[in-house]
């Protein structure tokens, strides 16, 4: 199953079918539905995460932690880069007679400097990639989607069996069923 | 895979012992035995009795030994009764640091190297066992789904607590003269003024008394007991129980919060009076914290081994990759959290360079510096840069490895915390030790897969069986 470009903003997209959903199994159903009937699904929308969801849609594992591994690197890299320039080359300091080079005292610190660079590099590339950094407009298909409702967003197209989809959301418990142009949506 | 929303089934499984099981468990102990009945026979026993009074060091090699031996400062008078061993009466010497003359003279006879084996396995095993019990009742305090198919398995390990309870109690009465050198001190009542009267023991005696010795634990263990058999039955009898009835469950959790509170505050005592007494000068304040942390991953480890081998055996259909994967992240987390406090007690010690404090470390990064560094290859870089991987936590076959990798490297960590503190210098895991290890390890083994059978693998009405069963932590 592949998954559509999720680069392009919702705005400029073709037309898109909208079901909307209260209840989360029969959301899991319908996207399995969907998914059976090789509808392209743009994404599933929910307030929390929905278990199985992922593996029906066929979400490729993140990079995540991929990114984390590497963000850890930098941080323990850097701080070594720095303890060895401060405390080694550029200003060495005799506390207690302990060896200066490489000593014990070192371990906090490339602990600590690897923890926080690994978690803000985390968070940073987590909302980065989730479109949610500072100043991107949100762009809600449906304003309880972050509360108690949840979306399954179908962008219409070549292949695109409208009725088809449209019966399969209706047959599987959405309580709505919308359609979108641009940014104007209307109930069918 | 949890796929979740469609109904798994859930049914009870009777676990039978494979005759490869046993086999291989019988075959371990046998192994250990004649493994330990080599290295006992090999023990150099001339070298107990006759070198401790030998004299005749200059004065060059009497500083090198002061220095090696981790002499506190305490005691630089006292060198001059300090019994320099030959090299090659390696095995049982007196070279140990400890202020006092006598402790120097204090000869040992060649069993102390048997009965502190049988210590260092059955303290080990004692504390894995109970540790299970602990991951049992935290299970229930936090409320926790995920654990519901496995707990069967802690649950059968934490019966062996108080047979690993005795073997290290068999061990401390038969030996604790040798092993413990306060108690040594402690039968000479010595008082102030008299020579050889030792301050420090004499302060600590209120509490390092061999009453304490011996009631405190057994008391303790009665305690725990009594608890860990409560929330045994109150499993069993859920299992019986109308389906849907969460009454068990709610009184488990009560008892669990009981355990989780005395275990928490009393485990430390059994770590001071059983292996940081080794050291009796000695103290530090994160020791209780360092001996849970060994067993509890150790625990975890062995928890992780008996699911993977049940699982391999066709049994337990409920744990999935999931559950495996979970308890692979325990083992790595752990493995980082007794990285963690082992640095916290070493940094400061090592930091602040006060000779008493020194003296623990002094021998084993002198004396015992391969140890000391395997000590950390093994239960921290190999879980790390290994498990670090999504894949290797759920690959049986590399959890195995590392999980005997680390169940060696905690057995190492307990031989670590007793040799250098009961012989000096000059020992090393030899096969006795490897033999003792296997000996007690496979009735260990045996005594799981045993106390396995002796109910259903599956907590059918377990409230959170069902959520277990879909277990699922994503892509």
């Amino acid at each position: 199953m592949g998954i559509i470009d999720k680069n392009l903003s919702l705005r400029d997209r073709n037309k898109m079918l909208l079901g909307i959903w209260e209840n989360e199994d029969k959301l899991v159903e319908a996207t399995s539905e969907l998914v059976h009937a090789r509808v392209k699904i743009q994404d599933v929308y929910t307030p929390y995460p929905v278990h199985g969801l992922e593996r029906i849609m066929g979400v490729r594992r993140s990079w995540l932690s991929i990114v984390a591994f590497l963000c850890g690197m930098t941080g323990f890299s850097l701080a070594f880069w720095m303890i060895y320039y401060m405390y080694v080359q550029d200003w060495p300091i005799d506390v207690g007679n302990k060896p200066v080079r490489f000593s014990p005292s070192w371990v906090p610190v490339l602990f600590e400097a690897t923890v926080l660079c690994t978690a803000f590099g985390m968070a940073f590339f987590f909302f980065f990639r989730n479109r949610m950094i500072w100043g991107i407009k949100p762009e809600l298909l449906d304003d309880r989607q972050t509360d108690d409702r949840m979306v399954i967003a179908v962008e219409t197209g070549e292949g695109v069996d409208e009725k088809k989809v449209l019966k399969i959301m209706k047959d599987h418990g959405a309580v709505e069923l919308r359609e979108k142009t641009g940014g104007v949506q209307t109930t069918i | 895979m949890g796929h979740g929303h469609h109904k798994i089934e859930i049914t009870q499984e009777q676990f039978t012992v494979p005759a490869k099981g046993k086999r291989f468990a019988i075959g371990l102990t046998i192994l250990g035995l004649i493994l330990a009945g080599i290295g006992i026979a090999t023990i150099d026993r001339s070298g107990s009795h006759s070198h401790g009074h030998e004299t005749s060091t200059t004065k060059h090699e009497h500083a090198e030994t002061a220095a090696k031996g981790g002499e506190i400062a305490v005691n630089e008078h006292a060198t001059e009764a300090h019994a320099e061993a030959t090299e090659h009466h390696g095995n049982v010497e007196n070279k140990s640091f400890g202020p006092r003359a006598e402790f120097h003279e204090q000869n040992k006879p060649w069993t102390t190297r048997i009965w502190s084996n049988v210590l260092i396995v059955g303290y080990l095993l004692f504390m894995v066992s109970l540790a299970a019990l602990f991951f049992v009742a935290v299970q229930y305090i936090a409320n926790a789904g995920w654990s519901a198919a496995i707990k069967r398995v802690p649950e059968a390990i934490a019966t062996f607590f108080p047979v690993g309870f005795i073997l290290a109690f068999v061990a401390i009465l038969i030996a604790k003269n040798e092993l413990y050198h306060w108690v040594h001190y402690e039968h000479q009542h010595l008082t102030n003024g008299q020579p050889g009267f030792d301050a420090i023991l004499d302060g600590k005696s209120w509490f390092l008394n061999s009453k304490m010795f011996l009631i405190f634990p057994v008391v303790l263990v009665a305690i725990w007991w009594l608890l860990g058999r409560k929330l045994r039955s109150l499993s069993v009898a859920e299992d019986a129980a109308q389906p849907g009835d969460v009454s068990f469950f709610k009184k488990s959790i009560r008892y669990s919060a009981g355990f989780a509170v005395i275990y928490g505050f009393t485990i430390a005592v059994v770590a001071w009076l059983w292996m940081m007494s080794i050291d009796a000068h000695w103290y530090s304040t994160i020791f209780g914290v360092y001996n849970f942390a060994t067993s509890w991953v150790t625990a975890l480890t062995i928890i992780c081994l008996f699911v993977l081998y049940l699982k391999s055996q066709g049994y337990l259909k409920l744990v999935t990759d999931e559950h495996i994967h979970d308890l692979g992240k325990f083992m790595f987390a752990f493995s980082i959290f007794w990285t963690y406090i082992w640095l916290s007690q070493y940094l400061l010690i090592w930091y602040a360079h006060i000779p008493e404090e020194m003296a623990y470390y002094q021998i084993r990064y002198e004396e015992y510096k391969f140890n000391f560094l395997l000590n950390i290859i093994l239960n921290f870089l190999c879980p790390f840069l290994i498990l670090m991987m999504r894949n290797a936590k759920r690959n049986p076959v590399v959890l195995t490895i590392i999980g005997c990798i680390l169940i060696f490297g905690h057995y190492h960590d307990v031989w670590l915390m007793v040799a250098p503190g009961v012989f000096g210098s000059g020992q090393q895991i030899g096969l006795l030790e490897i033999g003792t290890l296997f000996t007690f390890g496979g009735i260990f083994i045996y005594w799981v897969l045993i106390a396995l059978t002796k109910r259903g693998l599956v907590p059918v009405n377990h409230p959170y069986i069902e959520e277990s069963a879909h277990h699922d932590v994503g892509v």
